[in-house]
Order: structure tokens, then sequence, then C-alpha cells
């Protein structure tokens, strides 16, 4: 799974940023032609979404989908799926 | 399917704010009412006016959007006509305690078989900033321009002794708490107030000195005490903070309930 953000929902308001237990979403630095800082993704393939929703059928943590207040944030299936190393620090 | 699919996707993105609470607390209203196996033929969202009223126009259900503060008025009214409806109201701190504060009172009472979320961002948001009944002491908004002076309502002690079979409050920030709480709330038989602390950037926030939407969310995130630990300190004689509010479950009973087919 891919994550994705909206661009024409999102309204750069960071609380993603506060809430992901990775610090997937980063404080972006340029607003987009909308005049919006979108925020950008580091390394999203560590969410543990990404790696594990297809395993267990199920939308793991997802806090991120449930506190976006504009409805912007999703997952995309890959395809074709490549497995990747996930080097996670603790 | 997820709570998107509860979405009227023509009329996103919505009017709220960057960073307005309201719209986390429709996605965990959902969430909750996807998790409950709800249909959309028989659930109904009802409201009054304010920006958190304006939740049930962004779902693909039936829902009434009615005059200020008359939400759970018309709730009754639905639910009695109907009782196989499943009734959910969003309302607003203004809608619910201030104009509508007697509808709430007897809708507690009556113990009518409905779930209210209200978002509680402790300000009139659709108006411009007045003060609302729970707006907390010292704060400044359009009508309280020295600080609020009076003492705030606290809507889940209210609902808790005017007779509600289910009271719980979360923040905005307590995405997973809050879906859980709003989806007992949906479980249960009889009256369930779920009370939503939300930021609200825009009205409140700009003029007390919390205009990021991260400080006010913070704001929540530190202003919240969990019951049980406010309940431990009550009895070991510390003082809790004033401005710190209690989050968590207050009641889960089974008083009476209206309105509930046999
Ligand atoms: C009878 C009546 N009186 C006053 C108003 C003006 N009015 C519109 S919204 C609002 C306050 C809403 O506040 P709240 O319920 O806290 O919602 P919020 O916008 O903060 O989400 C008021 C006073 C009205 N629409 N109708
Ligand atoms: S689902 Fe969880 S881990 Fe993945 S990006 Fe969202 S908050 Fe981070
Ligand atoms: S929470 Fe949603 S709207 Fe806010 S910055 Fe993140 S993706 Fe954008
Ligand atoms: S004024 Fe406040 S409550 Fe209304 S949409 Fe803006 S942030 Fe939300």
């Amino acid at each position: 799974m891919k994550l994705v953000i909206d661009e024409r929902r999102c309204k750069g308001c960071n609380l993603c940023t506060m809430i992901c237990p990775y610090r997937i979403f980063r404080e972006g630095t340029r607003p987009n032609d909308r005049g919006i800082v979108i925020p950008e993704l580091d390394r999203p393939e560590r969410c543990t979404n990404c790696r594990l929703q297809g395993l267990y059928g199920r939308r793991l943590c997802g806090v991120c989908q449930m506190i976006c207040p504009d409805q912007a944030i999703s997952w995309e299936e890959e395809k074709p799926y490549e497995p990747r190393k996930v080097v996670i620090e603790f | 399917m997820s709570f998107k699919d509860w979405f009227r996707e023509d009329r996103l993105p919505h009017i709220f704010c960057t960073g307005c609470g309201n719209g986390t607390v429709i996605n965990c209203t959902l969430e909750a009412v996807e998790e409950m196996g709800w249909i959309r033929d028989t659930t109904v969202f009802i409201s009054g006016i304010g920006c958190s009223s304006r939740a049930p126009g962004y779902i693909t259900t039936d829902s009434l959007h009615t005059t200020h503060g008359r939400a759970l008025a018309f709730a009754t009214g639905v639910k009695l006509a109907n009782p196989r409806l499943n009734v959910v109201v969003f309302t607003g701190d203004g809608d619910l305690a201030a104009i509508g504060g007697n509808h709430f009172i007897h809708a507690c009472r009556r113990n009518i078989d409905i779930t209210v979320v209200c978002m509680n961002n402790m300000i009139y948001g659709m108006t411009g900033g007045q003060g609302s009944p729970c707006t907390p002491p010292g704060a400044i908004s359009t009508t309280t321009p020295y600080g609020m002076c009076e003492p705030v309502f606290d809507l889940s002690a209210l609902a808790v002794t005017a007779g509600a079979n289910y009271v719980a409050r979360w923040t905005s920030y307590h995405v997973t708490e809050l879906t859980k709480a709003i989806k007992v709330g949906l479980d249960t038989p009889g009256f369930s107030f779920i009370e939503a602390m939300v930021q609200c950037p825009t009205a409140y926030g700009r003029r007390n000195k919390l205009r990021q939407v991260s400080d006010m969310v913070t704001y929540l995130k530190t202003h919240a005490l969990l019951l049980q630990k406010k309940q431990r300190m009550e009895e070991e004689g510390e003082t809790v903070p004033a401005d710190m509010f209690a989050v968590g479950e207050f009641v889960r009973r089974d008083r009476p309930a209206m309105g509930v087919l046999k």
C-alpha cells in the first residue's frame, strides 16, 4: 500500500505531523499552486498500514487518516507490489 | 468499506477553516457508524446552526439542518415518528448549551434513544467569536474583551445529572478513544451524549494566544485529565488545576428509555 495526500483537499493544517508515531509527515516548505503548504512524506514505506494492511486485511494504526480534518489522507494499492526491507529505528 | 464512503464527495472539501477540529469529529462519528454496520437508509443526521452543525450536509444520508438550538426537538420528533431510524445529532456548544439548553435537559430527562455528538470549541465560531456558556474564565472573545468572568457550563456533568444513559468526553486529538466512545453511545439504548473538545483556531485561538492549529491542539491535549487520574488526585487530597477538564466515560447505565423498539 502507498500513502498519499490528496492535494486538492489538504489545507496544510499539519495535524498529521503531530500525530504520526513514526513522524512520517513533515511540515512542507513550498506552497503549491493553490497557495497551500502540503506536508512532505519522510520514507512513507515505514507506515504500519502501508506494510501490514494487506497481511491483516484491515486498516492498522490509521490515526493520521482519522485526525485529518479534510479527509485528504488515504492509501492506494501498489502494483506490482514490491516487499521492501524496512529499517525501524527506536 | 471505510468512513470515507459516507462522505458526499461532491461537497468536499468542506468550508471549515484550516485545522478546524470539526472535520476530525465527523471522521470519528462516521467511523463509529460504519463499525456499527448501520446503513444509509435508516440513519439520520440532525443538526442546528453553527459551524459544527454544517456536518450533516457533507454526509450521504438523509439529514435535517434545523433552526438554531432546536436540533434535539427535531430529533425527538423523528425518533418518535419512526423508532426504527438511527438518529445522530451534531451540535455545537452554543447550539446545545445556550439557545438549546432546555431541549438538552429535557432530552436527557426523557432519555430518548438518540446519540448527540457535541463539538465543544468553547466559542460561537460561525458568528465570529462571541463568548459561549463554555468559554473558559479569562478567555478573550468579542463579547468578553476583558476576559470571561463567568464560570463554564460542564455539559457532561449536566447530562449525567439530567439522566442520560451514556456520557463521555474526549478531545479531537484522542481520535481512537473518541471513536470508541461514540460507538458505545450509538450502541446504548437511551440518550447518549459525547462531548468532543475541538480546536477553533479562527475564532478562539486567534484571540487567546493559540493562533497556530498545533497550539490549540496542544492546549486541549495538555488540559485533558483522565477521569481515573482526577479521581485518584481527589482521593489523595491533591488539588486538581481549575483549568483542566476531565476526559473519559462519566456514566453508562440503564435507565428506562424512550423511543426504543420493544
Ligand atoms: C435564533 C438564532 N439566533 C442567533 C443566530 C446566530 N447564530 C448563528 S450560529 C451561532 C452560534 C453557534 O455557535 P456554536 O453552536 O458553538 O457552533 P460553532 O459555530 O462554534 O461550531 C449564532 C448565535 C441564529 N442563527 N439564530
Ligand atoms: S497510519 Fe499511522 S504510521 Fe501510518 S502514516 Fe498514518 S499515523 Fe503514521
Ligand atoms: S492533516 Fe490532512 S489537511 Fe492537515 S496537513 Fe495533514 S493531510 Fe493536510
Ligand atoms: S470558525 Fe472555528 S469552528 Fe468555525 S470553521 Fe473556523 S475553526 Fe471551525
